[in-house]
């Protein structure tokens, strides 16, 4: 259908741990479950597997700093200019 | 003439060398300020800000040139940018004014999900588009253009039909914008790909380059074998992306901001002092060599 079902389908891929468990298994029977055109799913089914295991870990790293609070830690040097 | 305006420009150039202000350091930066030409804020750590936390940026902002650094809006993406997000930056840039503001060649979002992490898209027609739909609407509420910089990728984005120079020259040229260059991720990129740094660099939109990022990263393991090199910005720039920078201010005319950036694993000021000097140094023998290169014609014109 269209690039938005793409990016979308990668989004999900990106955090959502059983799909990609079930993409990494079977990559086109993964994504014929969603809007793609056959051009996608090939382009998906021929994705470095290594790529998305290690890309995935490095957004999972990021998405947990991300998710976290962030410390007010600006007083310190604020403090120094007034 | 040609010989000698080019000369001109190769002196006339004023790099300047900064850091990423970083709330963990940012004491310590702060005694320090007189070693940095220019600062890069993150923009997203101040969307929520309290009138205080403005003041103090904004004061900050006085002292030093600053670039205000969004990782958020995702506008490299066929989906249109978040108008409230975009709105939120533009009162921040309205507020702090600063000399500069950028954002990421990245989607961080789709379909209602969170990546939480700078993603590349498919470098197709349709997000080549998207991105420069995207920018245009944020030049236009922002006021003025971003720097869109390159990431880091650890994976080839799937269903692609350019490589990574070609999708990104399309998209800062149609835009007109500036580009904000990350030698660390082209490094990363062009190592995970088997290509070499100077030739995708040689295929950049150099012309368009006015920042200029480090950062450092590590080599991990594949599951499959081999090592990638993850941009993870807990490591200081490695000698080659030195080598890099030399590069770039041999190769192009305009003045260049760079900017030393980590997120974490914080060094000593001494060392940040230290990689901040090796930055200058890289440009200025780069700027030397563009320099001798026109000195012949010179002499051969006189």
């Amino acid at each position: 259908m269209s690039a938005i079902g793409l990016e979308t389908f990668l989004a999900r891929l990106y955090t959502d741990s059983a799909l990609r468990s079930s993409f990494l298994a079977d990559p086109r029977a993964a994504s014929a479950q969603f809007d793609l055109t056959a051009a996608e799913i090939e382009g998906l089914a021929a994705m470095d597997r290594d790529g998305v295991v290690l890309a995935v870990r490095s957004i999972t790293v990021k998405r947990e700093s991300y998710l976290r609070p962030r410390a007010r830690s600006w007083w310190p040097w604020r403090r120094l200019i007034s | 003439m040609a010989g000698a305006d080019a000369a001109e420009d190769a002196v006339a150039a004023t790099d300047r060398v900064g850091i990423g202000w970083r709330p963990a350091i940012a004491a310590g930066l702060y005694l320090h300020l007189e070693a940095f030409d220019v600062i890069e804020v993150i923009a997203d750590n101040y969307l929520r800000a309290t009138r205080r936390e403005i003041d103090a940026i904004k004061m900050l902002a006085r002292q030093r040139p600053m670039n205000l650094h969004g990782v958020g809006l995702g506008l490299a993406s066929s989906i249109a940018v978040d108008r409230k997000r975009l709105d939120r930056v533009a009162r921040l840039v309205g507020l702090i004014e600063p000399e500069a503001w950028s954002e990421h060649l990245a989607f961080v979002r789709a379909g209602g999900i969170e990546i939480g992490h700078l993603s590349a898209p498919p470098r197709t027609d349709a997000t080549t588009a998207g991105a420069i739909a995207n920018i245009e609407c944020a030049t236009r509420i922002v006021g003025t253009a971003p720097q869109m910089e390159n990431i880091a990728t650890l994976l080839e984005p799937p269903a692609s039909i350019m490589d990574e120079a070609t999708w990104i020259t399309r998209i800062v040229e149609a835009s007109h914008v500036p580009m904000l260059l990350d030698l660390h991720n082209l490094y990363a990129n062009a190592c995970n790909r088997g290509e070499d740094p100077r030739a995708l660099l040689a295929a950049m939109p150099l012309d368009r380059v006015t920042g200029v990022d480090l950062s450092g990263g590590k080599w991990i393991d594949a599951p499959s074998g081999g090592r990638r090199l993850l941009d993870d910005h807990l490591h200081g720039p490695p000698d080659e992306v030195f080598e890099l920078l030399t590069e770039l201010a041999r190769s192009v005319p305009q003045s260049l901001s760079v900017i030393i950036e980590r997120d974490g694993n914080f060094p000593t000021i001494e060392v940040l002092l230290g990689e901040i000097a090796q930055a200058r140094r890289a440009l200025a023998k780069g700027r030397s060599l563009r320099a001798a290169n026109f000195m012949p014609s010179i002499a051969h014109a006189a």
